[in-house]
């Protein structure tokens, strides 16, 4: 037992911090938040430039081989500065899918491609309707000659028009990979309070190519979802320490009735409520970070960092508004993005009850 | 990192749960009972860890321990907390009062108040609070006037645990400079508890009898030789006490026993299939991890030879509150039943919940409220400035 980071893995974050506030300022994050694609082609080769587009893919496919608590750092790190590109939805995602369930030729195709950067890929899940992303897939795969179309539509796809490969979960759960610019393929933003860019997807008769067997993707699919909540959740822990960071300058610094307002009580102990939330979700996310990557995976692990996750984001996110006051409301100030952010995480990733139901069964109940 | 106890800790771990099915009594429900079995018991008991070895696991083996790895003590802290600590007053010593004399006394008060407490054969109570003096502890009164070759001591602490059982000595915080500003005039005593002019006076609680004591002190001649490192020094040993205290009590352990007996108990009942039971057991699955983890790292800085100090404030806020919320929780899915107190023989789980939940009223309120612990991080984890 040791609950402190290992010298490589501190020089990981280090590295990673260092990189994110040179290349990605806030004003970078601001302006593409503004932009129509959200997605900017220099930073993201930068970061395949630094091999984390294929950081768990094995050295065979040009991967860096991390585990997932590494990739947890990384995520964390990158949720501290809101980084906008496809990371999770493309390395963290739909890689380590594609590697799971892919043929040994869609895998020599693909995952070269996704470990430089050259290609970007996202996964297509969630249909209309879903509280969470565990609904049943019900869009319909059609044989269509010697290969296979799709007919539905999906939403919540992130960087969808920058995916070179969609890898799109059908009926059954199967699943198939679509690629860009195929016929009756089509794209909308969604207006979302996360300002990260996601897609509503249509597909009129599209053709999907299979990856793995038909209605055997769940298991494969169940491993994957569990990473990208609790890399979702890494990223969230990241911002919610900013947020924290931001709240106690604020305190130190902001004087009323003659004093710097941190020293009140009342303000100093929503702080340390803070602390003690963002605290606790860090070692739930990391233990269950580590459980995904160690091949001794836990339910339990992983249920009760996203139960405990949605909660304390909210917390930490009303107390980091009361300490700023009115000027935390205001888009000048630069907390919004971060509240913005935390908010579709806890939104994205199903409801705190979900989980806790459960870490109900995975107890025993 | 790693979130696994190699397989050493696991095999010590078994030992210890074997041990404890073997010498825990079917009666046994820990301290704060009204059965005068209690006392001889845990006497009993701590002299057979010390047999083996595992009373003073963790102490230095100069000092009759073992040396043993923190994580080792983690585990006998876990186990003991989670089967009602049969060690019963004891752990104080192991857990503060001894480190505090390895760290602050001369070689002849380790020779002489170390071995009996290596031995299981003494018991200690704690003399710090006052009517005066509760979370503002700067504030205590009681003088210990220097005359040379001893102290005369006069005064009264409260709150004082075990003091009753009776305790053999008392370390107690005293004032020896008067004129000196509030910290800087403090010092710490071991008082011989049966000097004349001490006189003890158990305080009635919501838990039972024998909990907390009142302790005078009239005129009490205590010799020279008890002061425990430099007069003045008594409030910079009382912190180092205190934060060793902080993380020395493993209630995220009791917690998680509590949350297993709940667990077979709405198996058993059919209650397991209600879903409000399943979200409110699993709600308190996720706050004993978040608690068991932030142990984990305030032990894991102990492991390097880093002093945890707002993180071991942090671990206890986790810690005291989710103890609460389990006897809450508990006696909420016991229903109507969970009104029956622990003597009632019809109580659901021989009356576990009641305890859980009375015995826990304080828990927030000793060692440091709940608001002392929040200043203790503001200030020293966050460094916000201090009020006022």
């Amino acid at each position: 037992m040791d609950l402190t980071l290992g010298p490589d893995q501190e020089l990981l974050a280090q590295a990673v911090r260092r990189w994110l506030e040179k290349s990605c300022p806030l004003s970078l994050v601001r302006r593409l938040e503004a932009d129509p694609l959200g997605f900017d082609p220099g930073l993201w080769r930068e970061l395949a430039g630094l091999g984390f587009s294929g950081i768990e893919l094995p050295a065979a496919y040009g991967g860096s081989e991390q585990s997932f608590l590494e990739v947890a750092l990384v995520l964390e790190e990158m949720g501290r500065a809101l980084l906008p590109a496809p990371f999770l939805a493309s390395a963290v995602l739909a890689t380590p899918l594609l590697l799971a369930l892919g043929s040994e030729a869609q895998r020599r195709r693909w995952l070269p491609r996704l470990a430089d950067g050259r290609s970007v890929a996202s996964l297509a899940l969630v249909e209309a309707g879903w509280r969470d992303p565990f609904g049943t897939p019900a869009l319909e795969a059609r044989a269509a000659g010697p290969g296979l179309t799709l007919h539905g539509a999906k939403l919540f796809v992130p960087f969808a028009p920058q995916a070179d490969l969609l890898l799109v979960v059908a009926a059954g759960p199967s699943l198939l990979a679509v690629e860009r610019g195929a016929p009756g393929l089509a794209s909308r933003r969604l207006a979302s309070l996360g300002g990260d860019p996601v897609y509503e997807v249509r597909f009129q008769a599209t053709p999907a190519e299979a990856v793995g067997g038909a209605g055997a993707a769940a298991p494969a699919l169940a491993r994957a979802l569990a990473r990208g909540a609790v890399g979702a959740l890494a990223q969230a822990l990241g911002a919610a320490e900013r947020a924290l960071e931001l709240s106690l300058e604020h305190a130190k610094t902001r004087h009323q009735f003659g004093r710097a307002i941190g020293s009140f009580q009342a303000v100093a102990h929503r702080l340390v409520d803070m602390r003690s939330d963002v605290d606790a979700l860090r070692f739930l996310v990391y233990r269950a970070a580590g459980s995904l990557g160690n091949g001794r995976e836990s339910e339990l692990a992983v249920a009760a960092a996203q139960a405990y996750g949605g909660e304390a984001l909210r917390r930490t996110f009303v107390h980091a508004h009361q300490v700023h006051g009115a000027i935390g409301f205001s888009t000048e100030h630069d907390l919004h993005l971060f509240t913005r952010r935390a908010k579709a995480v806890e939104l994205a990733w199903g409801a705190p009850a979900a989980w806790r139901e459960r870490v109900a069964a995975a107890m025993g109940l | 990192m790693d979130f696994e106890f190699s397989e050493e800790e696991e095999r010590f771990r078994a030992e210890l749960r074997e041990f404890l099915a073997a010498e825990l009594p079917d009666w046994w429900r820990g301290m704060f009972v009204e059965d005068e079995r209690a006392i001889p018991f845990t006497r009993a008991f701590c002299r057979k860890l010390a047999a083996r070895g595992w009373l003073t696991l963790a102490w230095p083996r100069e000092h009759g321990g073992q040396g043993a790895s923190v994580w080792k003590q983690a585990i006998l802290r876990e186990e003991m907390w989670a089967h009602d600590e049969p060690r019963g007053p004891q752990y104080m010593n192991l857990n503060y009062i001894g480190p505090c004399i390895m760290r602050f006394g001369s070689e002849a008060q380790k020779r002489r108040f170390l071995p009996p407490m290596a031995a299981g054969d003494a018991i200690w109570t704690q003399g710090f609070s006052e009517p005066g003096a509760g979370s503002d502890l700067a504030a205590v009164a009681t003088r210990a006037e220097d005359r040379g070759d001893r102290f005369a001591v006069s005064g009264q602490k409260i709150w004082s645990s075990y003091a009753d059982a009776p305790a053999d000595w008392c370390f107690l915080l005293a004032r020896t400079d008067p004129g000196a500003a509030r910290r800087e005039g403090l010092s710490i005593l071991l008082l011989d508890m049966r000097l004349p002019g001490v006189a003890v006076r158990p305080i009635a609680t919501m838990a039972g009898p024998h909990e907390f004591n009142q302790i005078f002190l009239d005129d009490v001649q205590v010799p020279r030789d008890c002061l425990l490192g430099r007069p003045g020094q008594g409030w910079e040993i009382a912190s180092a006490g205190l934060a060793f205290e902080r993380v020395g009590v493993a209630r995220y352990a009791r917690a998680g026993r509590v949350i297993e007996l709940l667990v077979e108990h709405a198996r058993a009942t059919g209650l397991a299939a209600d879903p409000d039971v399943r979200q409110k057991l699993a709600d308190l699955r996720v706050r004993y991890e978040a608690a068991r983890l932030l142990n984990y790292r305030a032990i894991s800085l102990v492991a390097r030879g880093e002093v945890p100090a707002a993180e071991a404030s942090i671990a206890r806020l986790h810690n005291t509150q989710l103890e609460q919320l389990a006897g809450h929780v508990g006696l909420e899915i016991l229903g109507l039943a969970g009104q029956l107190t622990a003597e009632d023989p019809a109580a659901p789980l021989r009356g576990l919940l009641h305890r859980q939940w009375v015995r826990n009223v304080p828990t927030t309120i000793a060692a440091g409220t709940l608001e002392v612990q929040k200043n203790i991080v503001a200030q020293r984890g966050l460094g916000l400035p201090r009020p006022g």
